[in-house]
């Protein structure tokens, strides 16, 4: 991340500023691919997480980019008293629009976007026990005999902020964070939803998520416009 | 520079996003979780009326302690709780509890405990119903029943469930009366 912002900076200070602001600037359109890698990274790293994404978008317009991602995500969380795992994959489509405004030659982006997100996934309770607050008759009863409720689907909606910064020529690195809202889930019959695959974990107090990526796509130029 | 600062902003906004306190882990103690069984103690001539219970001591079967709270006690009513692992529990419920302890107060073994002791018994299933990621399941009990041995002087005379196929789902309402 550090490195990344110091990058960033240094292109910044090397770039001398436009000798005429009526230079015709031709900027490239063509689609871009990438992918997530933290979420390789996490999977290495995590023994409770596999997951990957595949992170693409079509330039339309000088400001506007058609977006999507898809993904499949595989993720154990326990506490005292529960051990479940979400399983599934995922996609998102939307848009991104460049809030930039890039200097002579520069083609980054400090974006928005939006996304609908749906997912198909199971749910996993490997384990369980009994909460009493009073503990007379202690241990309480615990469960280890694994339930599966599959088949089941969310759709929620997304809003994004990042940037991406041309690295390399056509070579993008990037990061954005995600709000999420659920539209609509499945809950598995006398449990719940604790994580859905491309949403994240969910939260008691409300439809609300966060989510985060770091990534790096490449950009297949097409053709060359004027803004 | 501009684009520096937006990174700054984006950082610090992740930052919190990832290490914001998550309350939803933690089971709070207004959650109802596992209910206890409620019982109250009624006048057996007078089965409106509540009546104490003196010197009253409550103490599972087969469990070391006394229960909580219910160690000598004046008390028109108990909260009993129940084993989540199996289908009985059984409870000493002793009805004036005292020890004489026959004039030797350092000699402990030839104390005897006075008062009158019964000892109910509570069947029920199980079934265990989910709560919240933080406090996991809770055990309800239904199909409750509670019998009393009959040990030739029973202090417990009556006992009556409030509803028919009695359940115990929360700790709000009595499920039981005795009568005595």
């Amino acid at each position: 991340m550090l490195l990344f912002c110091v990058s960033v900076h240094a292109q910044n200070d090397s770039i001398i500023k436009p000798i005429n602001e009526s230079t015709k600037i031709k900027q490239k359109y063509g689609i871009r691919l990438g992918g997530d890698f933290s979420k390789i990274v996490r999977t290495l790293i995590d023994e409770d997480y596999k997951g990957f994404e595949i992170q693409g978008d079509f330039r339309l317009t000088n400001k506007w980019y058609l977006a999507g991602e898809i993904g499949a995500e595989e993720k154990t969380g326990s506490n005292d008293f529960l051990n479940a795992t979400a399983k599934g994959t995922y996609f998102k489509v939307g848009s991104d629009y460049n809030f930039y405004k890039n200097w002579f030659g520069m083609e980054n982006m400090i974006y928005g976007g939006l996304r609908i997100g749906f997912s198909t996934f199971s749910q996993t309770l490997n384990s369980f026990g009994i909460y009493s607050q009073n503990q007379y008759w202690a241990p309480q009863f615990t469960s280890d005999i694994a339930q599966e409720f599959s088949g089941l689907t969310a759709l929620w909606s997304e809003i994004i902020i990042g940037l991406k910064a041309e690295l390399l020529n056509n070579l993008y690195i990037g990061v954005n964070i995600q709000f999420k809202g659920m539209i609509n889930q499945d809950q598995p019959e006398n449990f719940e939803n604790l994580y859905v695959p491309g949403f994240n974990r969910t939260h008691d107090s409300g439809r609300f998520g966060f989510g985060y990526s770091y990534n790096i796509s490449y950009l297949i130029p097409l053709y060359k416009k004027e803004k | 520079m501009k684009y520096f600062k937006y990174i700054k902003l984006l950082i610090t906004i992740l930052f919190i996003v990832t290490t914001s306190c998550e309350k939803d882990d933690i089971c709070s103690e207004e959650t109802l979780t596992t209910p206890r069984l409620f019982i109250e103690f009624y006048d057996i001539s007078n089965h409106e009326s509540l009546k104490n219970i003196f010197n009253f001591r409550a103490q599972g079967v087969g469990n070391e302690d006394v229960l909580t709270g219910y160690n000598l006690v004046t008390s028109s009513q108990v909260l009993l709780p129940l084993k989540t692992t199996e289908g009985v529990t059984q409870y000493m419920l002793h009805n004036d509890y005292g020890i004489d302890d026959n004039g030797t107060p350092n000699d402990t073994t030839d104390d005897i405990i006075t008062g009158n002791e019964d000892i109910i018994t509570i069947a029920y299933n199980t079934e265990e119903v989910y709560v919240s990621r933080a406090c996991g399941f809770k055990t309800v009990f239904t199909n409750i029943t509670v019998t009393v041995e009959d040990d030739g002087d029973k202090w417990i005379l009556i006992i009556l469930p409030t509803n028919d196929n009695q359940s115990v789902i929360d700790e709000t309402a009595i499920h039981f009366k005795i009568f005595h």
